[in-house]
């Protein structure tokens, strides 16, 4: 027979998988046996004595039959197994004399029967029979959520409440006591404050497929090739290593998006660094882009990253505008004549005027590779050593490392707002772009003629042949 | 004939006035087992699981069967009448809304219990977790089921009682099912037109009774003081005894000085 729950989730709260839960809760009921199990001690109040109490140590030194000890008690508090008896607050094993006790399997996190709004009510109205006032701020925010949303239960939720409470006194003190804990603790973990993150993670389905012998030896390669660029990344990572001057995702503070925005004028120092790695985080970072066009207007072979931009906007661009695009980029960089011409070689070039006369959106492959090859081995090298990059290298800014007191972390995510609309952002993109093909030279003989009125000497460096 | 009519007018309002307080008490009862239940629950699969506490459960379940079963009868049969005035009928649907939602959390107490009772064999004490009570729920057992004191030997019950069990609380659950299922069909509260009477904030029910009961928390409110504060307490009533002694040592040497 099946047990059909009645009760519907309205909360959509996340709930954690069974097959976790099933692992850990046989490991805890090993804990139980009196030989093999976690050493029990009593926890003595003022005026009575608590059994089945475990320090801490206990507990770290039960789990080091699984490695990670530490890491893996401090699981079995997060998930609501055991709790900690001083410091609720804090679901973490601290390896010292700090006292724990195990949790009731009534309190045990199951995924079959949702944690219920109305019980959470019931046990906020108790907690207020008790001690006026003494819910704390997310708490009482909760509490006045709820009433507004359950409000047609709320007369049976202060008359349960009052119930429980009675019923409980009926109890001896020293497990009245207990069963508070109990439930304060299953409260925390279910219900914490909004900035804390649960530990009701994911657990994720594995697959192992056995490797051949032959996939060995690129596995073995791709091995190497993932070490170092883990080597490389690592300090870029904002989960593995310290993000300045502050994970937003922690912390509520945005600065290091607003730091790190596509086209600030000052970039971050690890911004700038991770330019050096490869010539695609060059390119693909807007602001570096803007830093490589830049270099490369000094040395007057602007048109290259010109032809690639144009040729991405073919491949990414909408269908109808496909044929005029085409065309423009033909007569602006290939044509025989154009006033930007670009320099590759004659069978790249016959492929692709073939191509272009049945346009598709990866007409221009052949030659966008080609010039991506040339100016990743020509002008980022030189663009790395080039003034403009040191320039750049030296204005960079390394933000201050930020320390926000628990009240102003409180205070970051109660003044957390939505970030802009993408079309406001997709509209500021579009400007950018207007702006920036005004402004671009068009025609090398204007700019030689600009030249020659102002009457420059050096004659600029070109390393394409100009039909004129 | 206003004479008449009065009367009449009178007996009807009695009439409908018991109606209510029945209705009202029959909820109030079924609201306090339920509470009941849901402490007796929350100590099974811990170390004080023990036949006598199943079978505390399974009294206090089959009083709160036979409590809703009235209840649903007396609630059905006068919101179905057309003829009830308006604001009998908002109480009503007050107290049926307090009724199903009770019915709920019973239907959810009692599949945990259930489940549990799968997990934790009492042929297995060894696996009981140490939870860290001490006491069974015989006084909440006895509070549920309004006896003065429940007879405390422990029950003779035959060795096949726990799957016994099983069937009996499969049914009692299915029971259940079928009444809040008859229930939303027979009748239609409208829940979001119900308005609540009380207040937001339950009052406290007694000082006396949460000073003595903050005193006992005393780890909630001072995490990591409560060795200090043991220390300093038990240093008062040194000094206190202390004091005590002396001025009775004073009065003795005195009545023999004088």
């Amino acid at each position: 027979m099946t047990i059909r729950n009645v009760l519907r989730d309205h909360g959509q709260r996340y709930r954690p998988r069974m097959a976790c839960l099933k692992k850990v809760e046989k490991v805890v009921l090993e804990m139980q046996d009196p030989t093999t199990g976690v050493k029990l001690q009593p926890q003595r109040l003022v005026i009575t004595t608590i059994p089945h109490a475990i320090t801490g140590e206990d507990i770290v030194q039960i789990c080091l039959f699984y490695s990670e000890a530490r890491s893996f008690g401090s699981m079995l508090v997060a998930l609501g197994y055991i709790y900690p008896i001083q410091d609720h607050k804090r679901l973490v094993v601290k390896p010292d004399a700090s006292l724990y006790r195990f949790q009731t399997p009534y309190f045990w996190p199951t995924q079959q029967w949702p944690v219920e709004d109305t019980d959470y009510a019931i046990y906020l109205a108790k907690r207020n029979i008790r001690k006026k006032g003494i819910l704390e701020l997310h708490e009482q925010e909760q509490y006045n959520h709820l009433h507004k949303w359950m409000n047609h239960k709320w007369d049976f939720i202060v008359m349960q409440a009052k119930e429980q409470y009675r019923a409980a006194k009926e109890r001896k003190k020293p497990d009245r006591v207990v069963f508070d804990c109990q439930e304060r603790a299953y409260w925390v973990v279910h219900r914490p404050p909004v900035r804390t993150h649960t530990c009701m993670f994911p657990s994720l389905q594995k697959t192992f497929t056995f490797p051949s012998v032959w996939s060995m030896v690129t596995c073995f390669s791709l091995h190497c090739r993932l070490v170092k660029y883990c080597a490389t990344y690592k300090g870029h990572d904002p989960f593995l290593s310290k993000c300045l001057p502050s994970n937003p995702w922690l912390t509520d503070d945005v600065t290091y998006w607003a730091l790190n925005m596509p086209n600030v004028e000052i970039p971050t120092k690890m911004r700038v660094e991770r330019w050096t790695f490869s010539f695609g985080e060059l390119l693909s970072d807007p602001r570096g882009r803007d830093d490589f066009r830049l270099f490369l207007k000094k040395e007057f072979s602007g048109e290259n990253l010109a032809f690639w931009e144009g040729c991405e906007d073919l491949k990414w661009g909408t269908a109808a505008t496909m044929k005029e695009k085409a065309e423009q980029i033909y007569k602006t960089f290939l044509a025989r004549g154009a006033p930007r011409w670009i320099n590759i070689d004659g069978k790249t070039m016959e492929i692709t005027v073939k191509g272009l006369k049945h346009p598709h959106r990866y007409v221009l492959d052949a030659a966008q590779t080609h010039i991506y090859m040339l100016m990743k081995k020509d002008s980022y090298g030189r663009y790395l050593k080039s003034p403009v990059f040191k320039e750049t290298t030296k204005k960079a800014v390394c933000p201050e490392e930020h320390k926000f007191s628990d009240s102003q972390l409180e205070q970051n995510a109660r003044n957390r707002r939505p970030s802009l609309s993408p079309i406001i952002i997709r509209q500021q993109e579009q400007e950018q772009k207007a702006k920036m093909a005004a402004s671009a030279p068009v025609d090398i003989t204007q700019v030689m003629s600009k030249l020659s009125q102002q009457g420059k000497e050096a004659p600029p460096r070109r390393t394409s042949v100009k039909n004129d | 004939m206003p004479l008449v009519n009065n009367k009449v007018g009178n007996d009807c309002t009695v009439g409908t006035d018991k109606t209510l307080a029945d209705g009202k008490d029959l909820v109030e009862s079924v609201i306090k087992v339920v509470a009941c239940y849901r402490h007796l629950a929350a100590c099974v699969g811990g170390c004080t699981d023990s036949l006598q506490l199943r079978d505390e459960l399974r009294q206090t379940r089959e009083k709160a069967l036979n409590l809703a079963e009235a209840i649903r009868l007396h609630l059905t049969s006068h919101l179905r009448d057309k003829s009830l005035p308006e604001d009998q009928r908002k109480e009503m649907e007050l107290l049926w809304v307090a009724f199903s939602s009770s019915l709920e959390l019973l239907h959810v107490d009692m599949c945990k219990v259930f489940s549990m009772g799968d997990n934790f064999s009492l042929a297995n004490t060894a696996s009981l977790v140490q939870t860290g009570l001490q006491g069974g729920g015989s006084e909440v057992a006895a509070r549920a089921l309004s006896l003065a004191d429940l007879n405390q030997e422990p029950p003779t019950l035959p060795a096949g009682l726990e799957s016994q069990e099983r069937s009996t609380m499969e049914q009692e659950i299915s029971q259940i099912d079928h009444m809040i299922d008859d229930m939303e069909k027979k009748v239609n509260v409208l829940r979001w037109m119900v308005e609540p009477r009380g207040p937001q904030y339950a009052d406290p029910l007694s000082s006396t009774e949460s000073a003595s009961l903050a005193l006992l928390s005393v780890d909630e409110e001072q995490p990591g003081h409560e060795p200090r504060c043991q220390r300093s307490l038990i240093f008062v009533f040194l000094l206190l005894f202390a004091v005590v002694l002396v001025a009775a040592t004073l009065s003795v040497c005195l009545v023999l000085f004088s």
